[in-house]
């Protein structure tokens, strides 16, 4: 008997030693890991872009659960402004966002933490990409200009934050999982960094003039002096905003397109006065907003019924209102009942099944050219403008007013209504009266392009203009912090005055 | 009923009822064990329909045929006796008890085990009890067979899998048992022919477990194929059944007079024109039906044989099968089929040297509808469709619909466009051979392969519903301007190498030993190619090949594809040790590796004990003559769930795919980074669990009693907690969350002879209750099931609550009137006829903050019943099934769209005060969401299905003898023939999505009413 156990054992034994330990270590064969990454300027490259790919993610997975939740420029910049409806299928379709449109909305909502998520994951692709390309063996004006494109993408990113909620956590390195619980930084601070990365993207980035087309869309010295005077311009800083925009001016970089409803076309895109685009085409088999290079806010802002959209981003009566008449630029931006949408069809209520008498153009692309992908609702290639040089000459208008220099600011602000036909705004016209010309001019000609609302905060007009429509001074400049956020970060992260 | 009545008489017409009378025998059966006297004994004389039994004293009185003839005594707790007749005319018998139930040996993991000295939980399922109904697939063979074990269909559509739960859901991730086929781990049972099976073992608790270590953590499934004995006559056996099936509930929905009266009145209420087509509903009348569009009835089809011969030295099994099944929507487009060939041998290589193999080889086809979603699916389209629009214009082309459009397109056109076709190639075998190192010690090694290729081709032709071309009127779903094809090609690999020795002694002493132990290695490899074009030349499905590309020249093919490895190893030892009759003790040990888990965690431990006390022969159990039997088990152990663990999940990969495109010709350029944190102490799922049982066998074995309680606890469980957004990466995975299940469950078998009517009736009942227990640091709850119609997640995962419980809205009724409606300040956009949401916090306003449990989608019970009836050559089985207390989502409506075709319910809306406290007003325009998530949505969900009725008939062997064929069973079967169930939607019986996503119906597709008519031959 004890014999034969110990032969039993002695099996046993033999068996465990048999047991290799190498058997067990399977390397993943596709993609790398984090270890074997960062080894060459290819890896180099590809990280940065990585960083660029997040700017193209409108509708995201919120951590956690299965629900997507778009996240539009055009969300929070226009449909929270006096410019335009969230529209859709009803008050019922995106709920969340008719709430936000009546300033009810909620630090539950999903839509906030798509914000602030999607904003902090495109932060961490660029703090790793500041982090690791330095020590990588390369070329270094490439080795630059990556860390310099990173820089930037996260400063537009934390303008995006600050502008939305105020102190948001400042992350500069990816976090170890011993800090991942952090704390809001002041907002000044924020908006320090954000200088400061801008600078030095500004160094390191070329001149649009200085890149050959197939780099069209990459980050350039334009777009990082363009975003750090808009970055000045949103703290009243008026001086270094007024001599950005005119390094901006006086580079020879930028002309305006002549034809004003040319811009939004295909033809139109990196146009002549385009600063910083985020890019689409159109690519196969992508609707909501997955990450294969489309955009979905064709399909979103595009009539309901035959033509086969989502009908959202309604433009208000109010903006319409807005234009004087025989300003070609409404008819660029807003479609009106019996305007042809495109090789769509005539514009009907019938036709749309809604009761919406306008709805935006300026996304607006023809079925034909649609990606011929058999989705019925593919991605579509409109690239997001999202810096263009009327911008950057209103803002510099908005800065030599702000500077006494009030000759400066109806020049520059004549130079984007002549481009229109307009009559210019006459030289009599001082003072405040001047000072409503030219955010008449901001809202006409920047219409339904994500920027009314911030506008309106920054301009401290808010409170006046969407006080029907429920704005609380105080209260609504920023939005709230998501809930989740704070329950995440064991309750260092505050919430927002008033939600 | 009725076909089952026809069927009845026609088999009596052909019944062969001729016998002769010769001989009067006579003679009394007493019971051997004490000389009583036994009545109620079945007598019949072998080979015809002549038989009686035996009266209050025991005594018969039979004529038989002659001097030639054989009786055969048969009591239901006895062993059968025969005696010859000759010239005796007295015959008198002692019958013996049979204990042959209690020295049943039951399959257990790596090895066999008496029933009578088991100590685990483990349920069984015999060969008798798979083919006595047909099963069109192997997990249908567990549905309410077996105590705790829940089978839950996924969807009707041929060919889909089924989810099996062991004992409540037992993790948020993979909670599928582990199913060994002839010690082969298996993904899916799917390919096996039911009729080659022998037996299934289902490990349910810890301890019978514990032996498959890591992945035994949500119970074990283990299946013999039939392998033939030795010495045995060479039997061949054909079993076909042929089926029609048919849907056997619609919807009742609007007709279209109704639907075309609320629209109208829906599109006044948001201040719209009405449409000028629905301007007169009673003109429109009953419209179309789709349900009765897409819905047909469909076939299915089965042959099967089998051939079984055994020498003194082999034996061989050989069994081959085909089965077809059409979908009741679709027809052939949703077709499964099944080949399968087995062959399973064993020799002796001498004394000492065993070897042994078994080969499977299965081909299915599938071709599959899209299903189960709300978006494009024919179930949820014929469902939502307007039932004014036809699904074809006069002229025979598909029609669109004028009044919706979006997601929900013709389910007609869809269907008839559907190419989807999978095709799987299945190839399963082992070869072990056994060596006796000794009289009682042996040794076995057994190599064994799973490989699986699987392809896919999935063909979108060009389409336009409009009228003429351009026609602009028709909505973007109905038209596909160009065509598409996708190919596909898998392929996963499987090996696995075991060697194990056992040693089974009987000690001088009387006690028993028995050690058994392992080692086990496994390696998984998986392989996928996928490419894809547009614009072939021909709309032709049989031309859709990637070169018959219009541009196939400068059109690069889009391809993918990728591999994924994982290793496991495993060595593991069981001790058995039996004290003489009474005491039964087990032990075991696993300890277990795996590439999947981290670094930091790369081996597991897993242990158990079990003891079984056969309480017998206790003096105070044994003068009791009513007890044959008296077991108590006991059993603790641990195990592991880490089949849900991706392969590579512990790292951080870097992904290549975060593009972008720059340059004016719009090139992409490749990006690349990691998406999720990593986890190098990823590991396991910890389950463990604690059982007490007791077994018993009452009244001469006329009477079984199981009975189980079990506390089931999943520690380490993985969950993807949410991090905080600063981190930027997805969260990976961590072993931070807990659950635990517990429950009772309770079996009992009676089974009698009342003259020659032997019958069987049986039931099992399983009360399972589900908490979350932890779910990591600040316990942040889960979201999970997007139902589109309501507009949000509906299931949710938190502590001190049932996983993934339906969570929305508390309603209190309808505001009746506009002043009631403005009193809520919490509702300040509700009117009269809007939903009253009730204001959970009392905050002053209604938010998600006033969420709570609005139903539970994990039932209180779940039960099967069987009764079993011969009558002679007649044999009569029902088979029902039921799950009681269980909640389900009704989300088949597209609400957001505001004119899909509604249930009848609808009719009944608020028009006006007093008119209903139920239903709300019917517009266009929502401002109070009366379509959130809400309990309006949750509808109790138990039901009573009668799964099976059979009526079988063999046929004489007098005639059997004449056609040289052994035994021939001639059966009639109804599955699903009545379903007993208040939920309004199509079937009540609706899996999972995934773990978290339990009883949605998104437009499910049902399961079919069968009826059957088959045919068992053994030659």
């Amino acid at each position: 008997m004890s014999q034969k156990t110990t032969l039993i054992i002695g099996l046993f034994a033999v068996s465990l030693v048999a047991c290799k330990s190498e058997f067990l270590d399977v390397k993943p064969l596709v993609g790398s890991t984090e270890a074997n990454f960062f080894l060459n300027a290819a890896d180099a490259e590809s990280a940065t872009i990585a960083c660029y790919n997040n700017l193209q993610q409108e509708v995201t997975n919120i951590q956690g659960s299965s629900q997507l939740a778009p996240h539009f420029r055009w969300y929070f910049g226009d449909i929270v402004s006096d410019d335009s409806h969230k529209g859709g299928s009803g008050d019922g379709d995106e709920p969340e966002l008719f709430l936000f449109e009546n300033f009810q909305g909620l630090a539950s909502s999903k839509l906030m933490l798509a914000e602030w998520q999607v904003a902090y994951r495109g932060i961490a692709y660029c703090n790793l990409a500041i982090d690791r390309i330095p020590d990588v063996e390369m070329d270094e004006t490439d080795k630059n200009r990556f860390v310099g494109e990173a820089a930037f993408i996260r400063a537009y990113w934390y303008f995006n934050l600050v502008t939305m909620f105020g102190d948001v956590p400042l992350i500069l390195t990816n976090l170890a999982p011993s800090e991942y619980q952090q704390t809001r930084t002041p907002s000044t601070e924020v908006w320090a960094q954000i200088e400061t990365d801008l600078e030095l993207a500004r160094q390191a980035l070329p001149k649009r003039s200085a890149m050959s087309v197939s780099e069209i869309g990459r980050a350039t010295w334009g777009a990082a002096t363009s975003l750090l005077a808009k970055v000045h311009a949103y703290q009243s800083e008026w001086a270094p905003c007024r001599d950005l925009t005119y390094e901006v001016v006086s580079s020879g970089e930028y002309f305006l397109e002549p034809d004003y409803s040319k811009i939004f076309t295909e033809a139109g895109e990196n146009g002549s006065g385009s600063i910083w685009e985020v890019q689409y085409m159109n690519a196969s088999g992508g609707n909501w907003g997955n990450q294969l290079e489309g955009t979905f806010t064709n399909v979103f802002t595009r009539a309901r019924g035959q033509f086969g959209g989502y009908g959202f981003n309604i433009p208000e009566q109010n903006f319409v209102d807005e234009f004087e008449s025989g300003d070609p630029r409404l008819a660029a931006s807003v479609f009106q009942v019996g305007d042809q949408m495109g090789d769509r069809g005539e514009f009907t209520l019938e036709a749309t099944g809604m009761p919406h008498e306008y709805y935006t153009k300026k996304f607006f692309i023809n079925a034909s050219d649609e990606a011929p992908f058999g989705d019925p609702n593919p991605n579509g290639y409109s690239n997001d403008r999202i810096i263009r040089y009327a911008d950057v000459l209103l803002f510099h208008a908005e800065a030599q007013y702000h500077l006494g220099n009030e000759g400066a600011a109806r020049l520059f602000t004549n130079e984007v209504r002549s481009r229109v036909s307009l009559q210019p705004i006459p030289a009599n016209m001082t003072g405040l009266d001047l000072l409503e010309a030219i955010y008449h001019e901001r809202r006409v000609e920047l219409g339904l392009e994500g920027h009314r609302f911030f506008d309106l905060v920054r301009q401290g007009r808010a409170s006046s203009v969407l006080a029907d429509a429920g704005f609380s001074a105080g209260v609504n400049e920023v939005f709230p912090i998501p809930e989740v956020e704070i329950t995440l970060s064991g309750g260092n992260i505050t919430q927002n005055n008033g939600y | 009923m009725k076909k089952l009545l026809l069927a009845f008489s026609f088999v009596t017409a052909v019944m062969v009822t001729a016998f002769s009378q010769g001989k009067a025998v006579t003679g009394m059966v007493t019971a051997a064990e004490d000389g009583q006297a036994l009545p109620g004994v079945t007598v019949v004389e072998k080979g015809s329909q002549n038989a009686t039994f035996t009266d209050l004293d025991g005594r018969y009185t039979l004529n038989v045929g002659g001097e030639d003839a054989e009786l055969v005594f048969s009591f239901i707790g006895y062993t059968q006796q025969t005696s010859a007749v000759a010239a005796i005319t007295e015959i008198n018998v002692q019958l013996v008890a049979d204990v042959a139930g209690l020295e049943e040996v039951i399959v257990v993991g790596y090895g066999n085990q008496k029933r009578s000295k088991i100590s685990g939980a483990v349920g069984t399922i015999d060969s008798k009890e798979i083919t006595s109904m047909p099963v069109l697939r192997t997990e249908q063979a567990l549905q309410g067979r077996a105590a705790g074990v829940q089978v839950t269909q996924n969807s009707g559509q041929p060919g889909s899998t089924q989810s099996i739960r062991i004992r409540g859901t037992g993790s948020l991730n993979n909670s599928e048992p582990l199913y060994v086929i002839d010690g082969i781990p298996s993904g899916g049972i799917d390919y096996l022919n039911p009729a080659d099976i022998a037996s299934i073992s289902i490990l349910k608790d810890a301890a019978s477990a514990a032996i498959y270590g890591a992945r035994g953590g949500n119970g074990v499934v283990l299946i013999t194929t039939k392998a033939g004995s030795k010495n045995q006559k060479p039997q061949i056996t054909y079993e076909s059944y042929f089926g029609v099936q048919e849907p056997w509930k619609y919807m009742a929905l609007l007709n279209a007079e109704e639907y075309a009266i609320l629209m109208n009145e829906s599109r006044s209420a948001a201040g719209l024109t009405p449409l000028a087509a629905l301007a007169d509903p009673s003109s429109l009348g009953e419209g179309f039906d789709w349900q009765d569009e897409v819905f047909e009835r469909a076939t299915m089809m089965n042959h099967s044989f089998s051939f079984t011969k055994g020498t003194e030295t082999s034996s061989t099994a050989i069994g081959g099968s085909y089965f077809t099944q059409d979908g009741i929507v679709g027809g052939d487009k949703g077709n499964f089929e099944r080949y399968t060939f087995r062959v399973n041998t064993r020799q002796d290589g001498g004394e000492r040297f065993r070897l042994g193999q078994n080969v499977n080889f299965t081909h299915l086809n599938r071709s599959a509808l899209a299903e189960n979603n709300e978006f494009a699916t024919p179930v949820g389209r014929a469902l939502n469709m307007d039932p004014i629009t036809q699904a074809t214009r006069e002229d025979g082309t598909f029609a669109y619909s004028n009044f919706i459009d979006s997601d929900i397109a013709n389910p007609a056109n869809q269907i008839a466009l559907n190419n989807d076709f999978w095709t799987t190639n299945r190839f399963v075998g082992s070869s072990f051979a056994e060596f006796d190192i000794l009289s009682n010690l042996t040794f076995r090694s057994t190599m064994s392969v799973d490989l699986s290729l699987g392809s896919q081709r999935i063909f979108n032709p060009t389409y336009d519903l409009g009228i003429g071309p351009n026609d602009p009127d028709r909505p973007a779903y109905e038209f596909r301007p160009v065509n598409s094809l996708v190919l596909g090609e898998n392929k996963w690999s499987n090996w696995q190498w075991e060697n194990i020795v056992t040693y089974d002694k009987e000690l001088s002493n009387g006690d028993d030993l028995k050690i058994v132990a392992g080692y086990s290695s496994l390696s998984n490899r998986s392989t996928s190619f996928y490419a894809s074009r547009d614009s072939l030349a021909t709309n032709d499905v049989e031309y859709a090949y990637l070169n018959n590309s219009l541009n196939a020249a400068e059109q690069a093919p889009s391809a993918n594809g990728g591999i994924s490895e994982s290793a496991f190893v495993g060595q593991f030892m069981r001790v058995d040790y039996g004290l003489g009759d009474a005491i039964s003790l087990a032990g075991t040990i696993r300890r277990d590796g795996s590439s999947r888990f981290g670094v930091n965690n790369r081996y597991g431990i897993f242990p158990s004990f079990s003891a079984a006390w056969n309480m017998t022969e206790l003096p105070w159990v044994a003068e009791k003559d009513w007890i044959d039997f008296l077991k108590l088990r006991g059993s603790w152990g641990q195990n592991g769930n880490a089949d849900g663990i991706g392969n590579y999940d512990y790292t951080s990969l870097v992904y290549n795919g975060l593009n972008y495109t720059f340059g004016s010709d719009q090139v992409q350029v490749n990006g690349a980074g990691p998406i999720n944190t990593s986890n190098p102490d990823l590991k396991w799922e910890t389950v463990e669990q604690t059982n007490v049982g007791i077994d018993a066998d009452l009244y001469k074995g006329k009477l079984n009693f199981v009975f189980d309680y079990f506390v089931k606890s999943t520690n380490d469980m993985l969950a993807v907690v949410p991090l905080p957004g600063v981190v930027g990466y997805l969260p990976s995975a961590t072993n931070v969350a807990s659950a635990r299940n517990s429950g009772v469950e309770f079996m009992v078998n009676h089974r009698n002879q009342i003259g020659l009517v032997e019958y069987s009736v049986g039931g099992n009942i399983s009360f399972i209750r589900n908490e979350v227990t932890g779910l990591g640091e600040g316990g942040q709850p889960i979201s999970t099931g997007s139902v589109f119609g309501i507009g949000d997640l509906v299931s949710y995962t938190e502590i001190g609550q049932p996983i993934a419980y339906f969570y929305g809205y508390e309603t209190a009724g309808i505001f009746q009137t506009d002043e009631e409606a403005a009193a809520n300040t919490a509702l300040p956009d509700a009117q009269a006829g809007d939903v009253i949401f009730v204001d959970q916090n009392d905050d002053g306003t209604v938010d998600g903050a006033d969420k709570v449990m609005i139903g539970n989608p994990h039932p209180d019970f779940t039960y099967g019943f069987n009764f079993d009836a011969s009558y002679k050559s007649f044999d009569f089985s029902v088979f029902l099934q039921g799950s009681h207390g269980n909640d389900l989502l009704n989300g088949v409506f597209r609400y957001d769209l505001n004119t899909t075709n509604l249930p009848v319910s609808a009719l009944e809306r608020w028009t006006g005060e007093g008119t209903t406290n139920v239903y709300p007003r019917i517009s266009h325009s929502d401002p109070n969401q009366n379509n959130r998530i809400s309990d309006r949505f949750v509808e109790d969900g138990s039901f009573m299905r009668i799964k099976n009725v059979q009526l079988g008939y063999t046929l004489p062997e007098s005639v059997m003898q004449r056609l040289s064929i052994g035994k021939c069973r001639i059966y009639v079967a109804a599955s699903n023939l009545f379903t007993f169930t208040s939920y309004s939607g199509l079937d009540p019986e609706i899996g999972s999505r995934g773990t978290l996503e339990i009883g949605i119906d998104r437009g499910f597709y049902p399961s079919a009413r069968t009826f059957m008519a088959g045919i068992n031959v053994n030659f």
